[in-house]
């Protein structure tokens, strides 16, 4: 790291497209549900309004990251969202990077004192 | 029941609809997708016992995309045709298909007669293989004009014309040459030697006629297959449309279509 300059942006982007890769690991899942995990999962730090969910849904499928596949429930038709391969490596590797990025912030920063009385 | 009693989310789904300038099948996935996440999520929230209406305005704002995220799903799913050709104007890209149209019409038409030249079909041909020749080289260019346009381009306002453009163009093709045919046959019947002269010459007769035939027979198959696949194509389009939208058989779906 430190070869490229660090995109503060895209890094903020790229973590929710981690939370995203990353609650698709175990099993496949349609849109709503993926939101309602990540929410869950991060104790409600991370949700998405306003259909922001689905842009980032359709990029990581334009990107072969997941695979949206339809199918009926109940006479409705749904999208169930896949981790594939290339998806799972992505998520390896960016996993990787965002530890290496918290670990060298956490080295900027002082460790966290009592505040004084 | 209305359709709108069945289904409490159509008039946000129709409304998202209209703001998506995207190509047909694109919106319909979209509003696919919504609808059975805001399905999900007012069941979730009315199973905890929130109220029905409460359930739906917190799915409504929970899932439905405001204009940022409707603008970024519109440059996501904007046909790669139009990201490429962004950098010209529109009337130099016009320019340009036109120029591919003409191009590719011609190539149909030089294909089509070095076909027939190898086939030896050329020797002495009917004087009606001409414009049966040229009407097949336009019914091709139709489809893969409409093919363009369609599958590159997203757009489907033509696609309503054309085929029956193409069913046109097949009957006229046919008729051209069987026309043709009965025209040849009554010419040399007619001569003042009449059935006597046709005889010596009766194989010529039989292979100009036959080309004739077969070439016309031919291009009108292959643009019966046009109409064929356009239609289909154009019917689950525009049914899905309607479906996703609430409309019934008698409202038309494909209005404005263009990306």
């Amino acid at each position: 790291m430190g070869e490229k300059e660090f995109d503060v942006q895209g890094f903020a982007r790229g973590i929710h497209e981690l939370l995203v890769l990353s609650t698709l690991q175990a099993e496949k899942k349609h849109g709503y549900q993926i939101g309602i995990d990540v929410e869950a999962e991060s104790d409600g730090l991370f949700c998405f309004r306003h259909g922001t969910l689905y842009p980032i849904l359709h990029r990581l499928e334009g990107d072969g990251l997941v695979r949206g596949a339809w199918s009926r429930d109940g006479g409705r038709r749904k999208k169930i969202y896949a981790l594939t391969a290339a998806g799972r490596r992505h998520l390896t590797g960016e996993t990787g990077r965002v530890q290496e990025i918290v670990t060298r912030l956490m080295r900027l920063l002082p460790p966290p004192t009592e505040a004084p009385a | 029941m209305s359709a709108e009693a069945v289904r409490p989310f159509l008039p946000t789904l129709r409304k998202v609809e209209r703001q998506l300038g995207l190509p047909i099948p694109a919106r319909v996935r979209i509003l696919r997708e919504l609808e059975f996440d805001l399905e999900q999520h007012r069941a979730r929230l009315e199973a905890e016992g929130v109220a029905p209406d409460e359930a739906r305005a917190l799915s409504l704002d929970a899932l439905v995309p405001d204009e940022r995220v409707l603008r970024e799903l519109g440059r996501l799913h904007t046909p790669r045709y139009y990201t490429i050709t962004r950098h010209f104007s529109d009337d130099r890209v016009r320019r340009f298909e036109r120029f591919a149209l003409a191009i590719l019409m011609t190539a149909l038409l030089v294909a089509e007669s070095l076909f027939l030249l190898r086939a030896g079909l050329f020797t002495d041909p009917s004087p009606f293989l001409w414009p049966v020749i040229g009407l097949g080289g336009v019914s091709c260019a139709i489809i893969a004009w409409e093919a363009f346009a369609l599958w590159v381009r997203g757009d489907s306002r033509l696609a309503r014309e054309a085929p029956r453009v193409l069913l046109l163009m097949a009957g006229l093709t046919l008729m051209l040459g069987l026309f043709g045919a009965l025209v040849d046959t009554y010419q040399v019947a007619a001569t003042p030697d009449g059935m006597t002269s046709l005889m010596p010459r009766s194989f010529d007769w039989l292979v100009r006629e036959t080309a004739l035939l077969s070439v016309a027979m031919v291009l009108t198959l292959v643009s019966g297959l046009g109409w064929f696949a356009l239609t289909q194509w154009l019917t689950q389009v525009s049914g899905a449309h309607r479906e996703v939208l609430g409309l019934d058989s008698t409202e038309t779906a494909l209005q404005e279509v263009q990306v």
